[in-house]
């Protein structure tokens, strides 16, 4: 499958190529668009404008896609929670983790191309979910 | 950059949301329904959503690139946005000062508070009024005595 969001990632997409690569589709391709309107035929639409796979009701796309996905893991919405604050820092969520996340990704995004974020982000939000899913399971941060 | 909206009066839950994340990104009012702020990618992006989550509450908004044509204008937005910042610096440095009489463990979270409430000061402060050091200092001092040893 394609899939397209718009150039420039940040975390919040950073995020969802993730978890579509891990969860969705592991075969995922990405586009990266300035506009809605250039969204190649037959590619999904994510993080942007007026999609479906976006940001709703105060939600951050991450967020968007476990509901639609139905994806109810745990550890995925403590990650969301994280992603959440990263992008919006609206403090809906208590996710101290998140100024950290989102300058680490923002200053990334400064010195590498999309492609090439997303290759680098992809371990950062496994060894994230690995880190969430020991500190459930065991209900104290591993050190 | 600019937000035009208009959102139905009833219900008034979004317009107060739009209205608190709006003054939590440091907008500046520009008229009735008309806000701005700098350009850059992160505020494009969240004007973005905000004008989504306008639409989705039955309202309508657009983003405009523009420049006032009066460059006299320019600079009394831009100070009216540092004035709000300004007051919010200062409103800082004065819990700072009272949190000094308070007891050692009030004063920690004190502390933990307004080191938040400076790190979000900050974010929306697009043109540094000469407030932000004070606030920062303050903060410091306090954590220095915080810092203290018992005993």
């Amino acid at each position: 499958m394609r899939w397209a969001t718009r150039r420039h990632c940040h975390v919040d997409p950073a995020a969802c190529a993730w978890l579509i690569r891990r969860f969705l589709d592991p075969e995922a391709e990405f586009v990266f668009v300035d506009d809605p309107e250039e969204v190649p035929a037959g590619a999904i639409p994510f993080d942007m404008r007026g999609v479906e796979l976006s940001h709703h009701g105060g939600d951050c796309s991450f967020e968007t896609f476990l509901r639609r996905y139905e994806l109810a893991d745990p550890v995925l919405w403590e990650i969301a929670r994280i992603v959440h604050e990263a992008d919006l820092a609206d403090e809906r969520h208590d996710a101290p983790e998140a100024p950290g996340l989102d300058v680490l990704l923002r200053g990334l995004s400064m010195v590498r191309d999309d492609d090439e974020l997303l290759a680098l982000s992809e371990p950062l939000f496994d060894g994230l979910y690995e880190y969430r899913k020991r500190a459930l399971l065991t209900g104290r941060e591993p050190a | 950059m600019l937000l035009a909206y208009r959102l139905p009066r009833e219900p008034s839950t979004p317009r107060s949301a739009l209205w608190r994340k709006l003054r939590r990104l440091g907008a500046g009012q520009v008229g009735d329904g008309l806000v701005a702020l700098p350009l850059d990618a992160r505020n494009r992006e969240q004007f973005e959503w905000l004008a989504d989550e306008v639409v989705e509450a039955g309202g309508d908004a657009s983003i405009w690139l523009g420049e006032l044509a009066s460059a006299a204008q320019e600079r009394e937005l831009a100070s009216r946005m540092a004035g709000l910042v300004a007051a919010d610096y200062r409103t800082l440095v004065a819990e700072a000062g009272r949190a000094v009489e308070e007891s050692p463990g009030q004063r920690r979270r004190t502390l933990a508070r307004l080191r938040r409430e400076l790190r979000r000061i900050r974010a929306r402060d697009y043109f540094p009024p000469p407030g932000h050091q004070p606030a920062h200092e303050a903060v410091e001092e306090l954590a220095l005595l915080v810092e203290e040893p018992v005993g």
